[in-house]
């Protein structure tokens, strides 16, 4: 990954706009409690980082951003920021991952980038509270199920529906962040009076 | 020289800027990974490590606006987290948020003062320099311009915000109204960005150009990098 002074800039300002939310608004979320705040989170920040690599689009781009806003997670004052922190650097490296696949940004690519960043957060918290923390997958599991049908309204007994139900509540948050980095991104592109993607 | 260069001279010689960078991330690992009953024990193994490499830096949560941000986070916690089960001059408090706002309070102060102590002791180029080790070009560079640019952000964002508001912007078409504020706040935050990069160009700043800057590396820098990983992991096994 080598950035010139311009890319390097460029990727600092969306870094600094993903991480921006993630401190004011993603503090005014979790002390609100509002249900699948990470997963809202994630989708904003996903979005930014998007529209960054319509500007820098290089390899690496999306996953530098989300180095930059992982670092300025750091700076939180409350709470623990550890594993949101590891969440960030892995959302942005699996959009890397397909946005570099795919090669050509085009809405498609965002839209596919955005569900699989945006569905990591059904998978985190396994991994990082299941596996890493020591709490167990099965208290994880129970704990997913609990907080699905809470929000969902679907009974827990109900396992595989309410499971695809999240997974396709994540997929479907993923696919519009992805859409609408794409129509922003375009609608900055115009504004800036730059020539269209 | 400052009081804080002065009490810090003996000791920069036997702490490098390795050293000093694995106190700083130990302070916040120390923290992240102490269970919440363990905090205050955490706190206080930190307290001994920060009299010895940053004093002056102590000083940094007893300023004015760091004491009410610190206050409001405990009397918000009390009235709105948890039961209220407690009795404090009359008012119903809970004991549970009490417990949490403290918890937030000794965490800021943590990280407060690892980074004023680390940020002074340590010139940012050398952090750029290390983090150009790990083969990401440019990283310090970028993360210099995102923490400056944070306060541009916050301001622009709020006049965008504003000025939607007072336009009437959200009463129909909420969906426009919110796509349209999000690209003003990045179409401005990357007019600004312009300027930076003139402004880096000017003072002939190239990525290409820049050279790896060696690293202080102090007598007893293996030993805290030894000492941190080892209780880091043993706080681990512990918990």
């Amino acid at each position: 990954m080598k950035f010139s002074t311009r890319e390097l800039v460029t990727l600092g300002v969306f870094g600094a706009l993903w991480g921006a939310v993630e401190l004011s608004f993603g503090s005014i979320l979790h002390v609100m409690k509002v249900p699948m705040a990470g997963v809202i989170l994630t989708a904003i920040g996903l979005a930014i980082a998007m529209i960054g690599r319509l500007f820098v689009c290089r390899p690496g781009a999306t996953l530098f951003i989300g180095l930059i806003a992982a670092l300025l997670k750091l700076f939180s004052l409350g709470g623990v920021v550890i594993w949101p922190l590891l969440g960030i650097v892995i959302e942005a490296l699996l959009a890397e991952v397909v946005l570099s696949a795919l090669r050509k940004p085009s809405q498609g690519a965002f839209t596919m980038a955005g569900a699989v960043g945006v569905l990591w957060t059904f998978v985190h918290p396994f991994v990082m509270h299941g596996l890493i923390m020591g709490s167990g997958i099965l208290t994880v599991w129970l704990r997913t199920l609990d907080q699905g049908s809470q929000v969902l309204g679907i009974d827990p007994s109900a396992v595989l529906w309410l499971i695809l139900a999240l997974i396709g509540l994540r997929l479907g948050i993923g696919a519009a962040a992805g859409l609408l980095a794409w129509s922003v991104g375009r609608s900055v592109y115009a504004r800036l009076g730059r020539p269209e993607r | 020289m400052s009081t804080e260069g002065r009490s810090a001279e003996p000791v920069r010689r036997l702490v490098g800027t390795m050293g000093r960078l694995v106190v700083f991330f130990w302070s916040i690992s120390l923290l992240l990974i102490a269970p919440p009953n363990w905090i205050p024990l955490a706190v206080g193994t930190w307290l001994g490590v920060a009299v010895l490499l940053h004093p002056a830096a102590l000083r940094v949560p007893f300023r004015r606006r760091w004491i009410l941000l610190f206050g409001f986070l405990i009397v918000a916690n009390i009235f709105w987290v948890g039961e209220l089960d407690w009795n404090l001059w009359g008012l119903a408090v809970s004991s549970e948020g009490l417990l949490i706002g403290l918890q937030m309070v000794l965490r800021a102060v943590v990280v407060l003062v690892a980074v004023e102590g680390f940020s002074n002791s340590v010139d940012i180029a050398e952090v750029a320099g290390l983090l150009e080790r790990f083969g990401l070009e440019g990283l310090g560079f970028s993360m210099g311009v995102a923490v400056n640019l944070l306060p541009f952000l916050r301001q622009s964002s709020l006049n965008a915000w504003r000025s939607l508001r007072m336009k009437g912007g959200l009463r129909r078409q909420r969906w426009r109204g919110l796509r349209l504020l999000l690209v003003n706040i990045i179409g401005n935050a990357l007019c600004r960005a312009d300027e930076v990069v003139l402004s880096a160009e000017a003072r002939a700043f190239s990525p290409d150009r820049s050279r790896i800057i060696p690293l202080e590396i102090g007598a007893f820098d293996w030993l805290i990098l030894t000492v941190g990983l080892s209780s880091l992991l043993a706080l681990i096994l512990v918990r």
